[in-house]
C-alpha cells in the first residue's frame, strides 16, 4: 500500500491542508457559540420563556456533543471516519430492529449485520468491485438466512425488514463512507454533511416563516410546501456558493453545483419522509432516546438515507471518487 | 388473505438504558442475544458431558411462542436444563423468571443471570403484582416464552413445595398454553447447599399443555390454577 493511502487513512497531520476544513471547523464552532449567545440574550431580555429556553438548550447541548463526535474522526483520518460510519450503521440498525421487532429473528439479524460488515470491508479496502457486489450479496445472505428454521410463516416480513435495513443502514451509509476513499475526503464530506444538515434547518426556518400548505400531513404533519421549496432553493445556493472551494474541474461549474445541491436537498427530504413513514407505520413518535432533544439516531440521520447514494453517484460520475489511488489497498497481493 | 405484518417493538423500548438490565421488560438485542446464544452452547456441552439427559414427552415441548413452562425447582441446574431443550430459533425469546432480590442485586449478577439463562427479574414484595401484570401483557403480545418455578424458591430438601398463586395471575383468562414439567436428578447433582455441581443423570418429563382461557382473572382462580398445575407437575 502506498504512503498516500496510509496518510489518508491514519495521518491527522494533513487535516487542515485544505483551507476549507479550517474555515469550516472555525465556522461551526463560531455558529454554535453564537447560538448559545443568542439563546441567553433572548432569555435575559425575556423574549422566550424558560421552558422554551430549556428545550433549545437541550438541543444545543446535543449538538455540542454531536459536532465533535462527527468532526473528530474526520480530522483524524479516513480510517476513523469509516469506523465511525460503521458504528452509525450498526447502531441505526439496532434502533430499527428494536422498533420493528426484527431483532427477535436472530439469524436474519446476524446476517444483516454481517452483510453490513462486508460492505464496510469493501469500503476500507477501497475495493470498488466488492463494494458493488456486497450490495447484492447482502440481499442473498439475508434471503438465505431467513430460511433457517424451515418456517415459511413470517418469511416475507423477516427477510423484507432485513433487506430494507441492510440497504438503508448498510449500503446507503456505506456510500457516505466510501467518500472517504478520495484524497479530498475531508472537504467533500464536510460539504455533504453541511448541506444535508442545513437542508433540515432551512426546511424548518422557511416552514416556520412562510409555511401554510401542508406537504403530506399524514406522513409528517410538520412539513410544508414553503419549507420544502425554500430548503431546495437555499441548499442549492449553499452548494453553489461553497462548491468551488471543494471541487475542481467539471463539477465546479455553477450548473453542476446547483444540480448537486438540488439532488442533496430533494433526496435529503425524501429520506426524512421515508423514516417518518416507517415510524407512522409502526406507530411510534421517536425512534429512540439516544440523543436528548432530538430522539433516536434515526431521527437525526434519516436525511442521509437517500442523500448518501445520490450525492456519491453524482460526484463519482462527474468528478470521480478516489481516482488518484489504486483499488484494493489490503487484499491485492502483488508479486513486486 | 395473508396476515398483516406484525410489528412488536422491544418491550423495553421506553425503559432508559441504565435501568434495562434489571427491568422485567428487558429483551436481549443482538449483542445480548449473541452472548446468550454462546452461553447456551457452552452450557449444552457441559450438560451433555456430565448429565445424561432423558426427556419423556418431548412432543409436548413448545416450538413457538407464547407459552409458559412450569416446573419444580430444586437446583440451579433446573433452568440450565430447561433452556437447553429448546430449538435454536427461540434462543433469546425464552425467559426464566427469577427473584429480583437474589439474582439482580448487583450488576455483575444481573449480567450473568441475563446472559446465562436469559433471566427476567421479578421483585418480591410491593411491586410483584405490577411486574406480573407487565409479564402477562408481554406473554399476550406473543413473542416471549417463560420458564416459571411456581414454588418461588429452590427446595432445600428435594421435596416439592406448594405452588404460589402468581402463576395463575400470568395465565388466567388467556389462551397461553402452560406446559407442566417434572425435573428429577437435579437436586442430587447440585443441591442448594453445595457450591459446585456434581455429575449425575437428569430426567425431564413434559406433559400436555393446559390452557386457562375460561378462568376469571381473580384470586380464587389463581390459587386453583396453581393447585392444578402443582398436581400435574407432581405427576398425579
Amino acid at each position: 500500500m502506498s504512503d498516500t493511502s496510509w496518510t489518508r487513512l491514519l495521518d491527522p497531520r494533513g487535516a487542515f491542508a485544505d483551507p476549507f476544513v479550517g474555515w469550516f471547523v472555525a465556522g461551526v464552532v463560531g455558529l454554535l457559540g453564537a447560538a448559545y449567545g443568542v439563546t441567553f440574550a433572548l432569555s435575559l431580555s425575556g423574549k422566550i420563556s424558560a421552558a422554551r429556553q430549556r428545550e433549545i438548550l437541550l438541543r444545543l447541548h446535543s449538538w455540542a456533543v454531536l459536532i465533535p463526535i462527527m468532526l473528530l474522526p474526520l480530522l483524524l483520518g479516513a480510517f476513523w471516519m469509516i469506523l465511525g460510519m460503521l458504528l452509525l450503521s450498526v447502531f441505526c440498525y439496532r434502533e430499527f430492529a428494536r422498533l420493528t421487532g426484527q431483532f427477535r429473528n436472530f439469524r436474519v439479524s446476524l446476517w444483516t449485520v454481517a452483510s453490513i460488515g462486508l460492505v464496510y470491508f469493501a469500503v476500507l479496502d477501497k475495493w470498488n468491485g466488492l463494494f458493488a457486489a456486497s450490495q447484492v450479496l447482502g440481499v442473498v445472505f439475508i434471503a438465505a438466512g431467513g430460511l433457517y428454521v424451515d418456517q415459511p410463516k413470517g418469511y416475507l416480513q423477516r427477510v423484507s425488514l432485513g433487506v430494507f435495513a441492510f440497504l438503508f443502514f448498510g449500503v446507503s451509509f456505506g456510500h457516505v463512507a466510501y467518500l472517504c476513499n478520495d484524497l479530498e475526503f475531508r472537504p467533500i464530506l464536510l460539504l455533504f454533511f453541511l448541506a444535508v444538515e442545513m437542508n433540515d434547518v432551512f426546511g424548518y426556518l422557511f416552514g416556520n416563516l412562510f409555511g401554510n400548505r401542508k406537504l403530506c400531513p399524514n406522513t409528517s404533519p410538520g412539513k410544508t410546501w414553503a419549507g420544502s421549496l425554500g430548503a431546495i432553493a437555499a441548499t442549492s445556493l449553499l452548494v453553489l456558493g461553497l462548491g468551488p472551494f471543494v471541487f475542481s474541474g467539471m463539477l465546479a461549474s455553477p450548473f453542476h453545483l446547483l444540480v448537486l445541491g438540488l439532488t442533496v436537498s430533494v433526496s435529503g427530504q425524501l429520506g426524512d419522509l421515508v423514516m417518518s413513514s416507517v415510524k407512522r407505520d409502526i406507530g411510534v413518535k421517536d425512534t429512540g432516546t439516544a440523543i436528548p432533544g432530538h430522539g433516536g439516531l434515526l431521527d437525526r440521520f434519516d436525511s442521509l438515507l437517500l442523500a448518501g447514494p445520490a450525492f456519491y453517484h453524482y460526484v463519482n460520475f462527474f468528478h470521480g471518487i478516489g481516482t488518484e489511488e489504486p483499488d484494493r489497498l489490503f487484499t491485492l497481493v502483488t508479486g513486486g | 388473505m395473508a396476515d398483516d405484518w406484525r410489528y412488536e417493538p422491544a418491550a423495553d423500548l421506553k425503559v432508559p438504558w441504565q435501568k434495562r438490565p434489571s427491568s422485567e421488560l428487558r429483551e436481549a438485542g443482538l449483542t445480548g442475544g449473541l452472548g446468550h446464544w454462546l452461553c447456551c452452547q457452552l452450557i449444552g456441552a457441559y450438560l451433555r458431558a456430565r448429565h445424561p439427559l432423558t426427556v419423556i414427552g418431548r412432543e409436548h415441548l413448545p416450538t413457538e411462542t407464547p407459552f409458559v413452562l412450569v416446573a419444580n425447582h430444586a437446583s440451579h441446574l433446573d433452568v440450565l436444563v430447561l433452556q437447553s431443550l429448546f430449538p435454536e430459533h427461540l434462543s433469546g425469546r425464552i425467559f426464566a423468571l427469577a427473584a429480583g432480590d437474589y439474582f439482580f442485586d448487583s450488576s455483575t449478577k444481573s449480567l450473568a443471570a441475563a446472559q446465562l439463562v436469559n433471566a427476567l427479574p421479578v421483585w418480591r414484595g410491593k411491586g410483584t403484582r405490577h411486574a406480573l401484570a407487565h409479564l402477562r401483557e408481554r406473554l399476550v403480545r406473543g413473542s416471549s416464552g417463560f420458564i416459571v418455578f411456581p414454588e418461588g424458591t429452590r427446595s432445600r430438601d428435594g421435596q416439592m413445595q406448594p405452588f404460589k398463586p402468581g402463576i395463575g395471575m400470568l395465565v388466567a383468562g388467556t389462551e397461553i398454553p402452560v406446559v407442566p414439567c417434572t425435573l428429577s436428578g437435579t437436586f442430587a447433582a447440585w443441591p442448594p447447599d453445595t457450591r459446585w455441581p456434581g455429575p449425575g443423570p437428569i430426567q425431564v418429563t413434559l406433559r400436555e399443555a393446559r390452557r386457562f382461557a375460561d378462568r376469571k382473572n381473580q384470586r380464587e382462580e389463581w390459587v386453583r390454577i396453581a393447585g392444578e398445575l402443582e398436581a400435574l407437575v407432581a405427576g398425579a
